[in-house]
C-alpha cells in the first residue's frame, strides 16, 4: 500500500464547537487521524464525545472550524456547496441509524435513489442478492421490517460504489441479531467492493470487526489503534 | 458504459398523486373550469372581434355621423361634403386639413313598439329604410322585408322579448309581421343615445321596414347622414384626426347655412358600434386578473402542502443531500407536481375552452349584444395567458417557497432543524385552561396556512360580494332613482314656439316649464363626461333649488356631487359639446338626484347663460300624462322606464349569471377551505395518532384540531366580507369613472351577513371531510414516525 493510500481520508487537527461565549462547547478539540483505502474504522465514545459530529464533518455536512480533512488528496475546506455535493455524489455513501427511505419507492427504486447518481453504479439485481433483499425488492419500505429497512439505505448508499461509506450508528435501531446481519453486511461489502468504512457506534464489540480503532471522549482521541486481530461480524457477541 | 438511468424520484410523482387524487382531482377541476373559462372567454371574444371586424367592410360600417334638425340642401350637403371650412376661426389655432367625406342619407324614425298587441306602448324601435346604402344588416334568421307589413328587427331585442319570425308586432299604431332578426353593423350593443349610460335591448329596439312603409310611418324624421372618409386612415388615431378636421368643417358649415346641428358622433365616439368590443376586451382583462389571482391562490396552495411534504420528509431530504443530490435536483422534483397538474389543466382546460365553454361565453355575449355570427378562430393569446402564464406563475411561487424551505444544509434536515427562527421559550400565553391552550398553540403554530387561507377566502368572498352586490346595487339603483324623479314625464319639445310663433303650452294641471340642455365635463375623474344643466321655474313644485343662489352658482346632483368628488365652492368648467364655448360654474348645494350628472340653475339664469330669450323654455315636467301637445313638436319624453332602463339592462344581462355565480362562489369557498385545513391536518397527523395512543376520543381531538381552524375561518370571513366590501365599492367607482353616468355600489350589511353565513356553510361541509380525516389516521403511525 502506498503512503497516498495509507492516507486515503485523512483529518488534520479537526476543531470544531458549538455557541458563544459561556455557552461555547469545543466538542471536537484537534483530531489528528488517517483511513487507509479499504480500511474498516470503527469511531468510539460515548454520547456526546463528538463522534457523530467527525463523521459529519468527514462527510461534508458540516464544516469545521479550524483544521482539515482530504480524501484521497482533495481537501474539503477549499470547495463551495455545489463542488461538496458534487463530491459526495461521487465519492461518499451514507448510512443513519434511521433508514430514512422514500416511503412511496419500493425496495429497488430506493436503491436506484443512490444508483442514478453515479455513472458506473453496481449491478442492482447483484446487490439486492448481496442484501439478501432481492424476492422483496418490489415491497415498499413500510412492508419491511427494521433490519431489511437498514439494508435498502446501505444498498442505497453502497449502490454507487463509493470510496467511503459513513454509517452513523446503523445498528442503533435493531435487535441483536439483526445487528449482527447488518454488520456482517457492512463487512461484506467492504471485502468485496474495497471501499473505506468509517463507522461511528458505542458499541465496544464493534471494535473487534475493525481494522482500526479511534476512541473518542470529550472531543479528543483517547485511542488510535489499529486491530491486528480483527474477528468476523458473525463472531461478536455483546 | 451503463445506461445513464433515470431519476427514480420522478416515479415518486405519480405515485404521490395517485396517493393523494382527491386533493389533486380538486385543484385540477379548479385550474380547468378556470383556464376553460377564460380560454373560452378569450377565443369566443377574439372570434366575434374578428367577426366585428369583418362585418365592418362586409356592411359598409360609416365613418359616423351627424344629425340635422331640418332636411339639408344639396347645397349643404355638397359643402359638407368638401370637409372645407366655410369660414375660418381667428381662434383656432391648430392646423386643419381638409378632410373631404362621402355623405349618406340614413334617416329613420323613432316610432312606439308594442310586442304584445295589447295596445300599451312597451318600447321604442327606431326604424331604417331597407335601401339604406351604409350601416347593413346581417341577418341572423330569416331576410330584410320585401312588402309592406313586413319588418326585421334585431336579434336581441327579439330574445329578450320572446319575439320570433312570424310574430306580429305593433309599430306606430301599423301592424308588421316579423321576417328577419338582424345585426346592424352600427348596432353592436343598443344604445338610443351616444351618451346612454348603458344600451337598452328591452325597450329600444332598431328594424329595417320597406321604404314605402317608411315614407308612411307616422313619427318624426330624424335626419342623420352617415359620412365615409374620401382619405383611408389606418389606425384609430389617424381617424380621430380625420373626424376632428371634419367636425371643424361641419360646424361652420352649418352656421354659415343657417342649419342647426343637433348630433354629430363619428364612429370612434359611437358607444353602439364600439361598447361590445370594448367592453369584450375589459372582460379578457378582468377574466385574465381573476385567473390569476387564482393561480396565484392555487400556487400558494400548492406551495403550503409541499412545504408541509418537505417537513415530513426531512430526514429523507437531508440524506439524499448527504448522499449527493443537489438542492437543484430536489427543487425540480418537488416543483414537478404543481407543474404537472398545472400543465394537465390546462390542457384540459384549453380544450374546454375551444368547445364547451366558447359556447358559454359566446351565449353570454349573444344576449346581451347584437353582433354577428362568428367562426372560431385559433387564438395564440388565449394559449400564452391561459398556459404559458398561469405554468409561469406556478412556476414562480412554488420554486420561491420550495427554494426556500431546501435551503438549509442536509445536516439541518437530518435533525429536522428546520425552524429558521429559534425562539428560546414557547410564547407564554394566558391562563386559560389546558385544552384552550392546546388550540391555542395549535393556531399559533399554523399561522403560514391561516394566512393562505386568508388569501383564498379574501378571493372568494370578493367574488361573492361581486354576486350579491351587483343585484343590490341595481336594485338600490332602481328604488332610489324611481324616488328621485323629479316627475313622471319629461317633455323635451323640439322648439318652444310652433310654426306660428306662437309658444307651445299645455293645459294639464301641475305641469312646470324647464329648460335643459346638454354640456360636457372638462376635467375630474371622466372629462367629456355628458353634464344635463337644468333651468328651473321659481318655487319649482318638481325641483327644489334655493332661492339665494345667484350669478353663475349652481346645484349640483348628488350623482355629480359623488362621481366628481365636488364640494361647496367648487367651480365645475362645462363645454359645448360641439364648439370650444366654456361656461363655469360655481357650486353652491346639491340636490338628491341619482337619476344623471346634472347642475341646476333658475330657468332665468339658464337663458342668461346660453344667451336665449326671456321666456324661452326646453320642455315641460309633470306628473300627469301631457295629451294635448301634438307629437310632431316633441323631441322626447322621459319617463320612470327611461331612467330605469340601465339597472334593468344590467340585470337582465347579468343577474341570471349572479345566481350561478353565487354557487360557484360557494363551492369554491368550501373546495379551497378544504384544501388549505387538510394541510393542516396533515401536518398534525402524528401528533393527532400520539393524542389517540393517550386515550383522547376522536370528539375531542376534533374539537382540539378543528375549533382553530374554525375560529381562523369565521374571523377570516367577517374581515374579509367587511374588505371586499369596501373593495368591490372602489373597483365599482373605478369601472364607472370611465363611463357616463353614475350608479354607487350598494352592499348593505344583511349582504354582508349572508356571506359571512356562505362561507360557514361551506366550511361545515369542510369539517366533516376532516372530522372523518382525524378519524381515520391510525394510532401506529406516531410510533412509526418516532425517530
Amino acid at each position: 500500500m502506498t503512503e497516498h493510500e495509507r492516507k486515503f481520508l485523512k483529518i488534520s487537527n479537526l476543531k470544531k464547537g458549538f455557541g458563544s461565549g459561556d455557552t461555547r462547547q469545543e466538542v471536537l478539540k484537534g483530531i489528528d487521524f488517517s483511513v487507509a483505502k479499504g480500511e474498516f474504522c470503527v469511531l468510539l465514545g460515548p454520547s456526546g464525545s463528538g463522534k457523530s459530529t467527525l463523521l459529519n464533518i468527514i462527510g461534508g455536512i458540516d464544516n469545521p472550524d479550524s483544521g482539515y480533512i482530504s480524501i484521497n488528496g482533495d481537501k474539503l475546506e477549499e470547495m463551495g456547496e455545489k463542488e461538496l455535493t458534487l463530491y459526495r455524489r461521487k465519492h461518499l455513501g451514507y448510512v443513519f441509524q434511521m433508514y430514512n427511505l422514500i416511503p412511496n419507492l419500493n425496495v429497488k427504486e430506493n436503491i436506484e435513489v443512490g444508483a442514478y447518481l453515479s455513472d458506473n453504479p453496481l449491478e442492482i439485481d447483484d446487490l439486492l442478492n448481496t442484501l439478501g433483499l432481492f424476492e422483496h425488492r418490489y415491497k415498499l419500505p413500510n412492508q419491511l421490517s427494521g433490519g431489511q429497512q437498514q439494508r435498502v439505505s446501505i444498498g442505497r448508499a453502497i449502490v454507487k460504489n463509493p470510496d467511503i461509506l459513513l454509517c452513523d450508528e446503523p445498528t442503533g435501531a435493531l435487535d441483536y441479531k439483526t445487528s449482527k446481519e447488518i454488520l456482517k453486511l457492512i463487512e461484506d461489502v467492504n471485502q468485496k467492493y474495497g471501499n473505506s468504512v468509517v463507522m461511528v457506534t458505542h458499541n465496544e464489540e464493534i471494535r473487534k470487526m475493525a481494522d482500526h480503532v479511534i476512541k473518542l471522549r470529550d472531543g479528543v482521541i483517547r485511542q488510535n489503534d489499529v486491530n491486528e486481530n480483527k474477528i468476523s461480524a458473525v463472531e461478536l457477541d455483546w | 458504459m451503463k445506461k445513464k438511468l433515470t431519476n427514480p424520484l420522478r416515479r415518486r410523482v405519480l405515485r404521490e398523486i395517485k396517493g393523494e387524487w382527491h386533493k389533486y382531482l380538486v385543484i385540477f377541476l379548479l385550474l380547468v373550469g378556470s383556464i376553460g373559462f377564460v380560454s373560452g372567454m378569450y377565443v369566443a371574444n377574439h372570434s366575434m372581434l374578428e367577426a366585428v371586424a369583418n362585418s365592418v367592410e362586409e356592411n359598409a360600417l360609416e365613418d359616423g355621423h351627424f344629425e340635422l334638425k331640418d332636411e339639408a340642401d344639396e347645397e349643404l350637403l355638397d359643402d359638407i361634403s368638401s370637409g372645407e371650412l366655410a369660414f375660418e376661426d381667428e381662434d383656432e389655432d391648430d392646423e386643419f386639413e381638409v378632410a373631404p367625406v362621402t355623405l349618406y342619407e340614413n334617416y329613420y324614425r323613432d316610432a312606439t313598439e308594442d310586442n304584445d298587441n295589447d295596445g300599451s306602448n312597451d318600447g321604442k324601435v327606431r326604424l331604417f329604410k331597407a335601401s339604406n346604402e351604409l350601416n347593413h344588416a346581417s341577418f341572423i334568421e330569416g331576410n330584410a322585408p320585401q312588402k309592406s307589413g313586413e319588418i326585421a328587427i334585431d336579434r336581441m331585442h327579439a330574445e329578450n322579448n320572446d319575439l320570433k319570425i312570424g310574430d306580429e308586432i305593433t309599430v306606430a299604431g301599423e301592424s308588421y309581421e316579423i321576417v328577419g332578426l338582424l345585426a346592424y353593423v352600427n348596432y353592436s350593443t343598443l344604445h338610443e343615445s351616444n351618451t346612454d349610460l348603458m344600451f337598452d335591448a328591452l325597450s329600444f329596439d332598431v328594424a329595417m321596414i320597406t321604404d314605402e312603409d317608411w315614407d308612411d310611418v307616422d313619427a318624426t324624421i330624424h335626419y342623420c347622414y352617415a359620412w365615409k372618409y374620401d382619405d383611408d386612415y389606418s389606425n384609430d388615431s389617424e381617424q380621430k384626426k380625420l373626424s376632428d378636421n371634419f367636425m371643424k368643417a361641419l360646424l361652420t358649415q352649418t352656421i354659415m347655412h343657417g342649419a342647426s346641428l343637433e348630433d354629430y358622433v363619428p364612429r370612434y365616439a359611437n358607444q353602439a358600434v364600439n361598447f361590445a368590443p370594448d367592453d369584450m376586451g375589459k372582460d379578457k382583462t378582468m377574466g385574465g386578473v381573476l385567473l390569476y389571482i387564482l393561480v396565484i391562490i392555487m400556487g400558494f396552495v400548492f406551495a403550503v402542502t409541499i412545504s408541509g411534504t418537505i417537513t415530513k420528509e426531512s430526514t429523507v431530504i437531508g440524506t439524499l443531500r448527504a448522499s449527493g443530490y443537489t438542492k437543484g435536483e430536489l427543487v425540480r422534483h418537488y416543483m414537478a407536481m404543481p407543474i404537472l397538474v398545472t400543465i394537465a389543466g390546462a390542457i384540459v382546460g384549453n380544450v374546454l375552452g375551444y368547445t364547451l365553454f366558447k359556447k358559454i361565453v359566446a351565449d353570454m355575449y349573444y344576449n346581451s349584444y347584437s353582433l354577428p355570427a362568428f367562426k372560431t378562430y385559433v387564438v395564440y393569446e388565449a394559449f400564452f395567458k391561459t398556459t404559458v402564464v398561469p405554468v409561469i406563475l406556478m412556476i414562480l411561487i412554488n420554486l420561491i417557497v420550495i427554494n426556500y424551505m431546501l435551503r438549509l444544509s442536509p445536516l439541518r434536515f437530518i435533525r429536522r432543524d428546520l425552524k429558521t427562527v429559534k425562539r428560546k421559550k414557547a410564547i407564554r400565553l394566558p391562563r386559560f385552561k389546558f385544552l384552550n391552550r392546546f388550540r391555542l398553540r395549535i393556531l399559533l403554530q399554523n399561522i403560514p396556512s391561516y394566512v393562505v387561507l386568508f388569501l383564498g377566502i379574501f378571493f372568494v368572498v370578493f367574488l361573492t360580494t361581486f354576486a350579491f352586490g351587483l343585484p343590490s346595487t341595481l336594485k338600490s339603483y332602481q328604488e332610489h332613482i324611481t324616488d328621485d324623479m323629479f316627475a313622471k314625464y319629461q317633455y323635451i319639445l323640439k322648439s318652444s314656439t310652433n310654426e306660428m310663433g306662437e309658444t307651445i303650452e299645455t293645459d294639464v294641471a301641475g305641469a312646470e316649464k324647464f329648460s335643459m340642455t346638454e354640456l360636457k365635463e372638462t376635467g375630474g375623474v371622466h372629462p367629456d363626461e355628458a353634464v344635463s344643466v337644468y333651468g328651473v321655474e321659481k318655487d319649482s313644485k318638481y325641483i327644489d333649488i334655493p332661492d339665494d343662489i345667484s350669478g353663475n352658482e349652481v346645484v349640483v346632483s348628488s350623482a355629480y356631487k359623488d362621481k366628481f368628488g365636488l364640494s361647496d365652492g367648487d367651480t365645475v368648467v362645462l363645454q359645448e359639446k360641439y364648439s370650444d364655448d366654456v361656461y363655469e360654474f360655481v357650486v353652491a348645494g346639491e340636490i338628491e338626484y341619482m337619476g344623471g350628472i346634472a347642475v341646476f340653475l333658475s330657468n332665468e339664469a339658464f337663458n342668461e347663460v346660453f344667451d336665449y330669450d326671456e321666456d324661452s323654455f326646453s320642455g315641460y315636467l309633470s306628473n300627469k300624462e301631457i295629451t294635448n301637445i301634438e307629437g310632431k313638436y316633441i323631441a322626447m319624453t322621459i319617463t320612470e322606464e327611461d331612467l330605469t332602463k340601465v339597472s334593468r339592462q344590467l340585470d337582465h344581462s347579468m343577474g341570471s349569471y349572479m345566481d350561478y355565480f353565487k354557487v360557484v362562489c360557494l363551492a369554491f369557498a368550501a373546495i379551497l377551505i378544504y384544501l388549505l385545513t387538510k394541510t393542516i391536518i396533515e401536518k398534525n397527523e402524528n401528533s393527532i395518532s400520539m393524542v389517540k395512543i393517550l386515550g383522547y376520543l376522536n370528539n375531542e381531538i376534533s374539537s382540539l384540531y378543528l375549533t382553530p381552524t374554525t375560529i381562523a375561518v369565521v374571523i377570516e370571513a367577517i374581515i374579509s366580507a367587511y374588505l371586499s366590501k369596501y373593495a368591490l365599492t372602489l373597483v365599482w367607482t373605478i369601472i364607472l369613472w370611465q363611463m357616463d353616468g353614475w350608479l354607487p355600489a350598494s352592499v348593505p350589511t344583511s349582504t354582508i351577513i349572508w356571506i359571512v353565513l356562505i362561507v360557514i356553510v361551506a366550511y361545515v361541509f369542510v369539517m366533516l371531510l376532516d372530522y372523518r380525516r382525524i378519524r381515520n389516521i391510525p394510532m401506529d403511525q406516531a410510533l412509526k414516525n418516532v425517530e
